[in-house]
Order: C-alpha cells, then structure tokens, then sequence
C-alpha cells in the first residue's frame, strides 16, 4: 500500500503527562545527584569537578569509610530480618487467611493491614512509648504474664536497637506480603486443588508441593519490593533514634547516614557533595540488586497461566 | 472391583435442596453417566461420590463399604475436570506421578505406571513439557492419564469434553469408550450432552432437579422413555409433542420422534406449512407449523426439497407414537 503510516500524535500527548512529571521529580534530580557526586569546592568555594574522588574518599578515608560499612551493614542486617520474619509470616498470614473454614478473614485481614496505612512517624513513637522501660507498657505487661526478666531496655541497647527497629518494622509492614501473597493464592483454581485433594495431597504437603510452586512469582516480586523499600528505609530509624541513630550508630542505615551528611546534624555541618556521593552509592547497591533479581531470578521465575 | 451405590443420598445448601434423594447402583465395570440440563444437581452428585462435597443425608457405597466420612484420597477414585486441573508448574509425567508420589510409591513402579498410561494415551512425546506448552485435547489426556496412573476403583469424569472443540470432543469421545473397554473399569461421566451420553454409557441416569426421572440403557430411554422429561431430553433433534385430545386419543400428550413422522403434499392427518427447512446432506430436517400443534420437526433421509410456505401433510407413524398422561408421565 502507498497510503504512508499516519502520525500517531496521541501517543505522544498521553504520554507527555507521566513523563514529564515523573522527569522532573525523579529523572532530573537523581541525575543531579549523580552529578553533584562528581563535584566539590574549591578553596575559594567554586563548585569544581573532582572525578570519583568523593568516592574515593568514602570507601577510602576511616572515618568515612567506618561509618559507610556500619551503615551498610546494619541495613543489611535489616534487610535480612524483613526477609527472614516479615515474609515468612506475611506467607504463613495469607495460607491461613485463606483457609475457607476462617471465621472472620475479613476482619484479620483489615486489622493486619492497618498499620501499614499508619504513618511511620506515628508508629515510630508508639513503639519507643511502648517500650520505653520508665513509662512503657512492655514491662508492665511482661509482669501481668511473669516473665518481667525477660524485659530489657532493647531500644537503648547496642546489641538489640537494630533488630527491635527491623521487627517494628515488619510489624508495620507484614500486611503487604500478606495481601500480595492472599491474592496469589487466590488466583489458584479451585478445581487444582480439588484435584490435589483427590490424589491424596492435603495439608502441609498440599501448601508445600501445590501452593508454594504457584505463588513463587510473587514471593519474588516482595522480596525485590522489600530489598528496595529497606534500602532506602530513613523515616522509622530517624523518629525512633534520631538522625544520630544511636545508640553509638547501632541504627545508622545508609538513609540515616545520607541525611547526616547532606544536611548536617547538631555539630555536623551538611556537605552535599559527599551526601551526593553517599546517594549515588546507595542508587548503586539498590541498582546492583534489583538487576541480579530482574536478570537473575524473575527469568527463571515461571509465571503460571492456569 | 468397583460397584457403586447411592442410597437416599440428598445434599442441601442452605435450606436449598439440590438433591432430592437419589438411589442408584452401579455395577462394576459399567459405564454409567449423568446427564440432566444445568443445575440439574449432576456434578453435585459426582463431586459428592468424590468426596468433594459432604452428602446431607443418605449413604454413598464403594464396594459395600460406607465412604461418606472418607476422605476423597481415601475412596480410592480418581476424576477428571472439566478444566483438566493439571498442576500448571509440573511435567506431564510429574503431573501423572504425583499421588503415586505422595503415597510413597517407588520411583521405578511411578515410572512403569506413568509410562504405561502414557503409552495408552499416546502422551510419550509430551512427557518432558508442562500443561501450558499442551493444546486443549493434550491436557485432556494428560488429565485422564493422571487418573488412570492411580488404577482406581473408579474414575469419575465431570464434562470433560465441554472445553474442546467439536472435532476434538468426538476423537477424545472415541478415546474414552476405547479406554473403558481396555481397563474394564467402572466410569461414572456427567454431561449435560446427550449425544455423549448416547454414545458413551452401558446406562444412562437422566436428572431433572435433584432427582432421577430415568434410569436405562441408552435405548431403553430412546424407545421406552418413562416421561415427557426424558422423552424431550433423549434423542436429537427433540421429539415433538402433540395435544393428545384433537387425534382422538386420552387426555395428555403423544410424543412422535422426527424420524417417526412422514410427510407428504397430497394427503395425511396433520396439514402444516413448511416454515424453515435444514439440509445436512445425509438428511433433511423440516420444521412445519400447524396452528394447533406449533412447530413439528421431521426428519428425512436423504435430500429433499421442501419451499418455505409450502403446504404439506404429517403422519404419525402410530406404532412408534408415546402417549402421556396430562402430568408428563408415560401411559401403559
């Protein structure tokens, strides 16, 4: 045929909306960011390009270098705690939640769900009034059971901060993997697992052999959702300790440790040019992790169609 | 081997009853199928014989022995879904194998059982692949190569051949009359289509809302149907029911089968008007209208050229006629 294509011009005007909301706030400022990595005064106070040498002052100076690998550690050690409660639980929430004999899904369901829609401010300081040793709660209700030994000061602790914060976290959080994994397992078919039923896989191993192989998919999108949410976790750490996430920077993760840096905290001054190059770094993990699942495990992930 | 016997079975949801206490045996090795318009409780009853659904009230019998508080695994039957069910992320050997698997059966013996089903169905090259890499009719067989694997006592089918095409259902019908005859197992099949009922059953139990209107071979039920039900459900295209009164007969309806109708455009006792005629080849359907008794079918062998509008005689061929009372049952 001669007639040529037509200019598809709506396309072009559907688009232009997302995509230039979504330059400004995020395209521009992240490439700023990257940029302003790259840069740094100069005696006079010019802004000057200095190549990679902010980075190679944070991974090579102690002093920034020591907070960094704390940082990056003790978000780690986050990470690995949502991974290893929040979403087993959340999975183990959503099997029973999906039980037909359940009386009153609904209802569990909406109140796991709550706190998610809290905010962190709120849920930050309800947790630090809750276990607070002088006027929390905790104690108060390990005597009513007998076990007030087991209560320690675990937000002021050095050893228990990071992993009491990581669990109120999942407390807040456990509701997304929940619902993600409720849906999945709704999706499955009746009639498969009636048939499972007629070949005599029921209970435990009917969830492990049938149920668990069907919901892999979304089992790995929460992981990926869970590794970038953590990754860039600040508000929670920040409300319940402090920008100085203490005690003794036993809570610094890196969104702590950026803000201290580019904005300054009490005696320290900002400097957005290794703030900059601290975001670029953590850009980097998160960027690194979300390409080892997307070309790593979600091509190996098969999506069921039924 | 695998007799099975429902007796006073009911089944109710809520204060809706859906089966209205239904008595049958099946003997072993029969071929025996449901059919019955929708929600007419049919696949109510199969799942109630897998154990998919608690009975309400009376008792479901394998080979003598009470399964209503058996789990389905238990009873030792084995179905086959309308939706083939398959495990969407295992092989289609791994599909077959699984409750052999589950039961701790040895890999060798799983493998001998698997390969055997395989080979009954032709299903050997498609061993390695999973259900979404399978046409419709593979699954299909897959899916009753599963059941067969477990050498139940008996397989229950629930309409496995509504989700093929036509082409499809008839080859897969072949297949399943084919199997029955070499596993000599007993089947119990639920359709809502006659044709494969006709087809595929030693006996026939037609079910109107949540009862048994008939039980019979599926020749019993052409020429001897008990009332207007079956007489209307068995037998395609339906037969035609005419006012009993104006022939000069007992109060009620007769029923005359379209092949049992002759027709002619000089003489006979029921003028009509040729309102729409189908030629299929082999034969010819005409559908004729007379005011009194609406629209007759007659069916021909052979073709034959009718015109719309057409004047023409119906006669009924007397001794093929079905009288019925003015309550739909069968006069004797």
């Amino acid at each position: 045929m001669a007639s040529r294509k037509p200019v598809r011009w709506h396309i072009a005007v559907f688009l232009a909306p997302a995509v230039l909301v979504y330059t400004a706030l995020m395209i521009i400022p992240l490439f700023g960011t990257l940029a302003q990595s790259l840069m740094n005064k100069d005696a006079t106070g010019e802004r000057v390009f200095v190549g990679l040498q902010n980075f190679a002052r944070l991974f090579g100076d102690a002093i920034w270098s020591d907070a960094f690998w704390n940082a990056l550690a003790n978000n780690t050690w986050f990470f690995v705690i949502h991974m290893l409660v929040q979403n087993p639980i959340g999975i183990a929430l959503a099997a029973i939640l999906s039980t037909p004999k359940l009386r009153m899904a609904a209802f569990y369901r909406t109140a796991i769900f709550i706190p998610t829609i809290l905010s962190f401010v709120i849920v930050g300081f309800v947790w630090k009034l809750i276990l607070s040793p002088i006027w929390g709660i905790a104690p108060g209700m390990l005597d009513a059971v007998g076990l007030k030994f087991l209560f320690a000061p675990w937000l002021g602790r050095e050893e228990t901060a990071l992993t009491t914060l990581a669990l109120v976290s999942v407390w807040q959080f456990v509701g997304i993997p929940m619902m993600l994994i409720y849906a999945a397992l709704l999706s499955i078919p009746d009639e498969v697992i009636e048939a499972a039923e007629m070949d005599g896989i029921t209970g435990w191993s009917q969830f492990w052999k049938i149920k668990l192989p069907l919901i892999l998919p979304s089992i790995g999108i929460i992981s990926i959702l869970t590794f970038v949410g953590n990754f860039n976790a600040f508000d929670l750490i920040y409300v319940a300790q402090g920008a100085l996430a203490g005690p003794d920077f036993s809570t610094d993760i890196l969104g702590t440790f950026l803000y201290r840096t580019f904005f300054g905290f009490q005696l320290q001054l900002g400097d957005p040019y290794m703030g900059s190059a601290i975001a670029g770094s953590m850009f980097g993990i998160i960027l690194v992790g979300v390409c080892i699942y997307l070309f790593g495990i979600q091509t190996r992930l098969r999506r069921y169609q039924f | 081997m695998g007799a099975l016997e429902l007796r006073g079975v009911t089944k109710s949801f809520g204060s809706t009853e859906v089966i209205k206490g239904v008595d049958l045996s099946v003997k072993d090795g029969e071929f025996c199928v449901f059919v019955g318009p929708s929600g007419c409780g049919k696949s109510t009853l199969l799942r109630m014989i897998a154990g998919l659904e608690d009975a309400t009230g009376g008792d479901i019998l394998v080979d003598g022995k009470r399964m209503n508080d058996v789990a389905p695994a238990k009873r030792e039957l084995a179905m086959v879904f309308q939706s083939y069910a398959l495990y969407p992320h295992l092989t289609v050997r791994d599909n077959m194998g699984l409750a052999l698997k589950q039961a701790g059966v040895a890999k060798s013996e799983i493998k001998v059982a698997t390969d055997r089903a395989a080979a009954m169905l032709g299903l050997e090259p498609l061993m390695g692949r999973r259900p979404a890499e399978l046409s419709g009719g593979q699954r299909q067989r897959v899916a009753i190569g599963r059941a067969i694997v477990r050498t139940p006592k008996l397989f229950l089918f629930d309409e496995p051949l509504s989700n093929l095409d036509a082409a499809l259902r008839v080859a897969t019908r072949i297949e399943i009359a084919k199997l029955h005859r070499e596993l000599k197992a007993t089947m119990v099949y639920v359709t809502h289509d006659q044709v494969e009922a006709m087809t595929l059953a030693d006996r026939i139990v037609v079910l109107r809302a949540g009862r048994v209107e008939q039980v019979g071979s599926p020749m019993e039920l052409y020429n001897d149907p008990a009332n207007t039900f079956v007489a209307g459900f068995i037998g395609s295209p339906q037969m035609n029911f005419l006012d009993a009164a104006s022939l000069g007969l007992p109060a009620g309806k007769v029923g005359i089968r379209p092949e049992h109708l002759t027709i002619s455009r000089d003489q006979g006792e029921i003028p009509a008007e040729v309102s729409h005629v189908e030629k299929l080849g082999g034969e010819t359907l005409v559908y004729a209208r007379n005011p009194q008794h609406g629209l007759l079918t007659v069916r021909l062998f052979g073709e034959h050229d009718f015109e719309v509008s057409e004047k023409v005689h119906l006669t009924l061929q007397r001794e093929r006629m079905f009288q019925f009372d003015p309550d739909g049952q069968r006069r004797r």
